[in-house]
C-alpha cells in the first residue's frame, strides 16, 4: 500500500471516529430536534454503497476513488478537508468509493447529471477550478435508508448552479453538503423536495473570500405523512459576502415541513449582506411546519434580514377568485402556485424552471388532498 | 331580477342586516346610501356569497332562484358580479392570466366554449383602452402595486369583460380623485343596458352625480329607512344622514 492510499485510509478512519463519537443524530440534539433520525432508521445500519448514475461531458474529470487507489493532488487537497457533520462523516467512512469531479475553467457552462437511486451511502467531491462554471443537476430517488455526503469547492470567480430534485418517497434520506466559496465565486442551489419518511438536506456553506455569494431557494410540497427538513448554515467568514435564502413549503395531510437556517457573520466580516425568508402554507389540519431562522453576528457593519411565516391560504384572495367564477379547488390551486411562483422564478434557466414546475405539479395533488 | 325580502344577516353571531327588503328589475340602476356601519358592505358580501355571512331569516331571489343556495363561483357564472371595495392583491398571478381563467371558468360553468388566450387578449385590449388600463398593468401580478384608481378601473374592466346581469358596485368611488371617478363612472355608464341591473353602494352623493340612479334607498341600522328618486341623494348631502334616519325612526 503506497503513502497516497494510506492517506485516504486515515481520512476515512478520522471520519468514522467523528461519526462514532456523535452517533446517529436524534431529537435531543438541538440541530435535529425536529427530525429524529435515530427513531426513523430504527437500528437499520445499511452499509451498502450507493453508486450514482453519472452523465456529463467527458471534459469533466471524474474519478472513482477506492481504498488503495492512487489519487491526484486536487483530490488529496480537498477530500475530507471541509468540516463534515456526523452524517457527512458517516457517508465518507461507509461508502467504499468516492466520486470526485473536477471542472476546469475551460469547461464553462457544462452540465453534470447525478442520479442517486436506492439505499446506501455515497460520498462525492466536486471541485470547480478558479473561473469554472457548472450546472449540477442532481436527482435523488431514495429507498430504505440513504446517506449522501457531498463536498463542493467553488474556486475564485467560479459559478456553480445546483439543482436538486427529490420526488416523494417512503425513504429515510439524509444528504449533507459542505460547500466553500472562494473570492467572487457564486454558489446557487434550487431545491425541490417531495419528502419521505424522513428526509433532510443540510447545507454547511462557508463564504470564504470577498464577494463570494450563496443563493439558496427551495420548494417543498408535502402530503400524507411526508417529512422534509432543510437545514442550512451559512458562514460569512470574510466581509463583502452575500447570501440569500428563500424557502417555501406546502404542507398537506399530516406532513411536516422543517426549515432551520443559521447565519453566522464572523468578526470582521463587515459589509456582509444576508437575507433569509421561509414561509409555509398549511393545507392539512394536522400538518406542521417548523421554521427557525437564526442569526449569529460578530461583526458590526452588516445587513441581515430574516423572516418566517406559517399560514393558511388567504381567505380574502380565495373569495375574490371564487366571486369571479373560479371554482374553489381551482382557486386554491391558483393560490398555491402563486405562492410558490416567486421561488421557482429564482431559477434563471427556463428549461430547469420547467422541470421544477413539473415536479411541483406532480406533488401538488398529494399535498392538496385532505 | 333581484328580490330581497325581509333579509336578516348575522356576522359572528351579531345581526347586521335586520329585515332588508329591496327589489331591482332588469335595466334599472339602484343606489344604496348609508352611513358607516349601516350594513352596506354586509349586503354586498351576502349577495356575492362570502363565507361567514349567515342569513338567519328572509330570502334573496335572483331571477326566481334562491341565491343563498349557490356557491360564489356559481353566482358569478349566472351573472352576479361584485366590484369590490378592496380588490385583493395576488402576487404570482398575472392580471391577464387571471382574467382568462375567470372568464373561461364562467363560460365552462354555463356550458359555453372556452376562448383561447389570443381572443381573450384582443377582447381585454379593446375594453381596457377606454378605462385607461395599460398593457403593462395587464402583465403585472393581479392588483400588486396598483394605485387605488387602477384597482377600481380593473374592477370595472372585469365587469365589462364578464358582462354580468346583476352588477353590485361596493364603494367604487372610495379613494378616487375626481378624474378617476369620472373615468370609472363613464365605464359603468357604458355598461348600462335594458338587460342589466346595477346596485351602486356608496357613502357619498358624489358618485351618483355621474352614475345617475333610477332609485335610491337609504340603509341605516340594517334596514332601508328611506327611499326616493335621484333627488334624495342631494337631500342627504345637504341635510346629512342623521336628519333622514332620525325622521324615519
Amino acid at each position: 500500500m503506497n503513502a497516497n492510499a494510506h492517506w485516504l485510509d486515515e481520512r476515512r478512519a478520522e471520519a468514522a471516529n467523528r461519526f462514532a463519537a456523535q452517533g446517529v443524530p436524534h431529537r435531543r440534539i438541538e440541530d435535529w430536534k425536529y427530525s429524529d433520525l435515530k427513531t426513523a432508521i430504527d437500528g437499520a445500519n445499511d452499509d451498502a454503497t450507493l453508486t450514482p448514475a453519472v452523465t456529463g461531458p467527458l471534459t469533466i474529470e471524474h474519478l472513482v476513488i477506492r481504498n488503495g487507489a492512487e489519487a491526484p493532488d486536487w483530490v488529496r487537497l480537498h477530500l475530507g478537508a471541509l468540516p463534515l457533520n456526523a452524517m457527512a462523516s458517516r457517508s465518507f467512512a461507509q461508502a467504499r468509493e468516492v466520486h470526485a469531479f473536477r471542472v476546469g475553467a475551460t469547461d464553462v457552462a457544462d452540465r453534470l447529471h447525478l442520479v442517486f437511486e436506492g439505499a446506501g451511502s455515497a460520498h462525492v467531491l466536486i471541485v470547480l477550478d478558479d473561473g469554472a462554471g457548472l450546472t449540477l443537476d442532481e436527482t435523488v430517488m431514495p429507498a430504505g435508508f440513504s446517506n449522501i455526503g457531498v463536498e463542493i469547492v467553488v474556486g475564485a470567480n467560479a459559478q456553480l448552479t445546483h439543482i436538486r430534485k427529490m420526488p416523494r418517497s417512503d425513504a429515510v434520506q439524509v444528504e449533507e453538503y459542505a460547500v466553500s466559496v472562494a473570492r467572487d465565486g457564486v454558489y446557487r442551489a434550487h431545491l425541490f423536495n417531495g419528502g419521505g419518511k424522513l428526509t433532510r438536506a443540510e447545507f454547511q456553506i462557508a463564504l470564504a473570500g470577498e464577494n463570494a455569494q450563496a443563493h439558496l431557494s427551495g420548494v417543498s410540497v408535502l402530503g400524507g405523512q411526508a417529512h422534509a427538513d432543510i437545514t442550512t448554515h451559512i458562514t460569512h467568514a470574510v466581509g463583502r459576502t452575500t447570501s440569500t435564502q428563500l424557502f417555501k413549503k406546502i404542507a398537506g395531510g399530516k406532513s411536516r415541513a422543517v426549515y432551520q437556517g443559521r447565519i453566522t457573520v464572523e468578526q470582521g466580516a463587515d459589509k456582509s449582506d444576508s437575507r433569509q425568508t421561509a414561509k409555509a402554507l398549511l393545507m392539512g389540519e394536522r400538518a406542521e411546519a417548523d421554521l427557525k431562522p437564526e442569526l449569529e453576528i460578530f461583526a458590526d457593519d452588516v445587513k441581515c434580514a430574516h423572516g418566517a411565516a406559517v399560514g393558511d391560504l388567504d381567505a380574502n384572495s380565495l373569495f375574490y377568485l371564487r366571486a369571479r367564477g373560479i371554482p374553489e379547488a381551482e382557486a386554491r390551486n391558483m393560490l398555491v402556485r402563486a405562492f410558490l411562483e416567486e421561488v421557482v422564478a429564482e431559477i434563471l434557466d427556463a428549461d430547469i424552471r420547467a422541470t421544477v414546475w413539473q415536479a411541483v405539479e406532480g406533488a401538488l395533488p398529494g399535498a392538496m388532498a385532505p | 331580477m333581484l328580490d330581497i325580502k325581509n333579509l336578516h344577516v348575522a356576522v359572528d353571531g351579531k345581526e347586521i342586516l335586520k329585515g332588508l327588503t329591496l327589489s331591482i328589475g332588469a335595466g334599472q340602476v339602484h343606489a344604496i346610501m348609508g352611513p358607516n356601519g349601516s350594513g352596506k358592505s354586509t349586503l354586498s358580501y351576502v349577495l356575492a356569497g362570502r363565507a361567514g355571512y349567515e342569513i338567519t331569516s328572509g330570502s334573496i331571489a335572483y331571477n326566481g332562484e334562491d341565491l343563498n343556495a349557490l356557491a360564489p363561483e356559481e353566482r358569478a357564472a349566472k351573472g352576479v358580479f361584485l366590484a369590490m371595495q378592496y380588490p385583493v392583491e395576488i402576487p404570482g398571478v398575472t392580471t391577464l392570466t387571471f382574467l382568462k381563467t375567470a372568464l373561461n371558468a364562467q363560460r365552462r360553468a354555463r356550458g359555453e366554449k372556452e376562448v383561447d388566450a389570443m381572443t381573450v387578449l384582443k377582447t381585454v385590449r379593446a375594453k381596457a383602452a377606454a378605462l385607461k388600463v395599460s398593457e403593462e398593468m395587464l402583465k403585472r401580478a393581479l392588483n400588486v402595486g396598483f394605485s387605488g384608481g387602477e384597482k377600481k378601473r380593473l374592477e370595472i374592466l372585469q365587469m365589462a369583460l364578464f358582462e354580468p346581469k346583476l352588477a353590485i358596485l361596493d364603494e367604487t368611488d372610495s379613494g378616487l380623485d375626481i378624474d378617476a371617478l369620472k373615468l370609472v363612472a363613464e365605464g359603468v355608464n357604458a355598461l348600462r343596458n335594458p338587460e342589466r341591473a346595477m346596485l351602486v353602494i356608496t357613502h357619498y352623493q358624489r358618485l351618483l352625480d355621474y352614475i345617475v340612479p333610477d332609485r335610491i334607498h337609504v340603509l341605516a341600522g340594517g334596514r332601508i329607512v328611506a327611499e326616493g328618486g335621484k333627488e334624495l341623494a342631494h337631500e342627504l348631502e345637504a341635510k346629512g344622514y342623521e336628519h333622514i334616519v332620525g325622521k324615519a325612526a
